[in-house]
């Protein structure tokens, strides 16, 4: 029972760190129709962008809370302003271009992004300082519970909320929604669908540049091509819950989350990532829209 | 005799006498641009002309390329016997993997076929009943024997690989020239309008994903022939990514484009080891560049569309009547 109730912990840990992520993947392929193959690699960026303004400027003094605050700040401001770079460089040239075309030129701003990472920060691994966060830790029972993973999960369910509400009940959220269903429409309506497209991007890279600096001091350990790996888990996340659906990333988030400390607790950590695969197949398979995705006729 | 054929011509005729031209090390350059092009065709046939966007194809060169090792290391057979086994598992695990998912949309169809290849890195790495040899992969891949004569030089490798390219290029003539290729064209051009004509779009792409497998297969099997030891890197999911963007940025279903998108993407970085570091930033950059200003690809095909010059003439004929 122990080991199942610290699974849960960790796996609602992790599946919100896939949550923040697969957001950015969901809002893009809502609007654009387009897998931002180079999303994931934002993410691992934002780790170590996190990681040298960590050592750069707040290096020796203590850690205080006003601090961390600046850390994660100053990072969603620098990622975001990459991912508006990102659509305008990449994506947006190629907006009325063949699809395979825009996936192609998102494979390639990712291979940009990954290898960037790797000229500036160094091939070989980096590790996150271990104080950036308060080292407390509660024990319940047989259960350990730290600092890190409660304020993951209490920031990321208020990110989550506050992002529901934005694209619920604004003016700006009501447009993100008319322009997810009909460019042209939208258009016709008066809505700027550059902005709209410009914003959906400051929204997911800032939310994943979260999820990436928490990833960072969460595992620790940097590599400069991890990027595909959390990428593909919260893209699977977002396809679980219904690509394109908000509410529907959030719940796949935490179900990946779930299911992959599931799989590693109780049957195997070398066939974790198979097991995951083999999920997503199956859920391709029976359910392609996910779990809150609507059936759509294909258009003619 | 029009441009094309003489362009082919030459470079069949180049590429025929290329391991007389150079050192051994250009030659083994060479041998990689044939097998990395002949999967390159075999990805073709399945992006390019039927339209599926797999990324995954690296499973079945490596399902090819670890046939031959397994049969040959753990069991003893020939080269040459392995080769219709190389051939035959890379179809049979191609039908079986995408039968279920055939009838996905794009997208949703590419993030499956990206699983496959990721459950089949993993499958390789972790040596199920001591048959892949883990994370190392299999050395000590015996030489080709044909009659006795034994095949080991890398001049006979190369032979080897220009004939499998030759081959290949005379299965997707004939492909284009048949019904099959026909089919395939209509899907991938419209596959709503292909279905109501009556063709059974399921069968058409799964000959699609089973020809390309098996070119694939043969292709691995070479592959593993010329390194004389396959490891699971080689297979991975970038590699599938790096086949789908061959076929891509070079130009979907046009021979010129596969084989400038095999030079760009596998032969460039031979030759350019000194910018080993910074090389996979510059293909990126050049990967967005290339699709913004040819989104169809550097040397698009023009099979089945009305070439400009005609266009213009009816433009003009239509203008002088009125």
């Amino acid at each position: 029972m122990d080991i199942f109730l610290q699974q849960l912990i960790n796996g609602l840990t992790i599946g919100s760190l896939y949550a923040l992520v697969a957001l950015g993947y969901t809002m893009v392929y809502g609007v654009m129709k387009l897998i931002n193959f180079a999303h994931g690699d934002l993410v691992a960026f934002s780790a170590y962008v996190g990681l040298t303004i960590f050592s750069q400027f707040f290096g020796a003094s203590a850690n205080s809370l006003f601090n961390v605050i600046i850390i994660f700040l100053l990072t969603a401001l620098v990622v975001a302003f990459v991912g508006v770079l990102l659509e305008r460089l990449a994506y947006r040239p190629l907006r009325t271009a063949p699809r395979l075309s825009a996936v192609v030129s998102a494979l390639g701003a990712s291979l940009v992004i990954q290898n960037a990472i790797m000229l500036i920060w160094g091939p070989n691994m980096k590790i996150f300082p271990s104080d950036l966060l308060p080292n407390t830790t509660w024990q319940l029972g047989g259960v350990v519970l730290t600092f890190t993973q409660i304020l993951i999960l209490i920031l990321s369910a208020i990110l989550m909320a506050a992002l529901y509400v934005f694209i619920n009940k604004t003016k700006i959220g009501t447009a993100i929604r008319a322009t997810a269903i009909d460019q042209d429409a939208a258009k016709l309506m008066g809505i700027n669908v550059n902005r709209i497209i410009m914003i959906i991007f400051i929204v997911g890279s800032s939310l994943g540049a979260i999820g990436g600096l928490f990833i960072g001091i969460y595992y620790r350990g940097l590599t400069f091509d991890m990027g595909w790996l959390y990428g593909l888990n919260a893209f699977i996340a977002a396809i679980i819950g219904g690509i394109g659906n908000i509410p529907g990333a959030m719940l796949g988030g935490l179900l990946l989350g779930l299911f992959n400390a599931m799989i590693s607790g109780y049957i195997s950590t070398e066939w974790a990532e198979t097991f995951t695969f083999i999920l997503l197949i199956i859920i391709l398979i029976l359910r392609p829209t996910g779990i809150l995705g609507e059936k759509t006729a294909e258009k003619v | 005799m029009n441009k094309t054929t003489i362009i082919a011509t030459l470079f069949i005729a180049v590429m025929g006498i290329f391991p007389f031209l150079v050192d051994s090390a250009w030659l083994s350059i060479g041998i990689t641009f044939l097998v990395f092009s002949v999967v390159a065709f075999s990805q073709d046939i399945i992006l390019g002309r039927a339209g599926i966007f797999n990324m995954g194809h690296a499973i079945f060169f490596g399902i090819g390329a670890y046939t031959t090792a397994i049969l040959n290391v753990h069991f003893g057979l020939e080269i040459i016997q392995t080769i219709p086994f190389a051939i035959i598992i890379p179809v049979i695990i191609s039908i079986l993997l995408a039968a279920p998912i055939i009838h996905l949309r794009g997208d949703y169809l590419l993030v499956a076929t990206i699983g496959f290849n990721i459950i089949f890195e993993q499958v390789l790495s972790n040596d199920p009943f001591g048959l892949t040899g883990g994370p190392n992969g299999i050395f000590g891949i015996d030489v080709v024997r044909i009659f006795g004569y034994e095949l080991f030089s890398e001049t006979a490798i190369y032979y080897i690989a220009f004939s499998l390219l030759l081959v290949t290029l005379l299965v997707i003539r004939n492909l284009d020239n048949s019904k099959y290729g026909r089919a395939l064209y209509y899907i991938n051009k419209d596959e709503i309008a292909a279905k109501s004509m009556g063709i059974n779009i399921s069968y058409y792409k799964l000959f699609a994903f089973a020809l390309g497998a098996a070119i694939a297969g043969v292709a691995g099997s070479v592959f593993a022939i010329q390194y004389s030891a396959v490891s699971p890197e080689s297979f991975n999911f970038m590699q599938s990514v790096m086949f789908f963007a061959i076929v891509l940025v070079g130009g979907s279903a046009s021979l010129p484009g596969v084989i400038i998108g095999t030079f760009v993407m596998f032969v460039l970085p031979e030759l350019f080891t000194e910018f080993k570091e910074s090389r996979y930033l510059i293909f990126g950059a050049a990967m967005v560049l290339t699709m913004i200003l040819r989104p169809n690809g550097v040397w698009p095909a023009t099979f089945g569309n009305i070439p400009t010059f005609l266009k213009k003439k009816a433009a003009t004929s239509k203008g002088e009547e009125q």
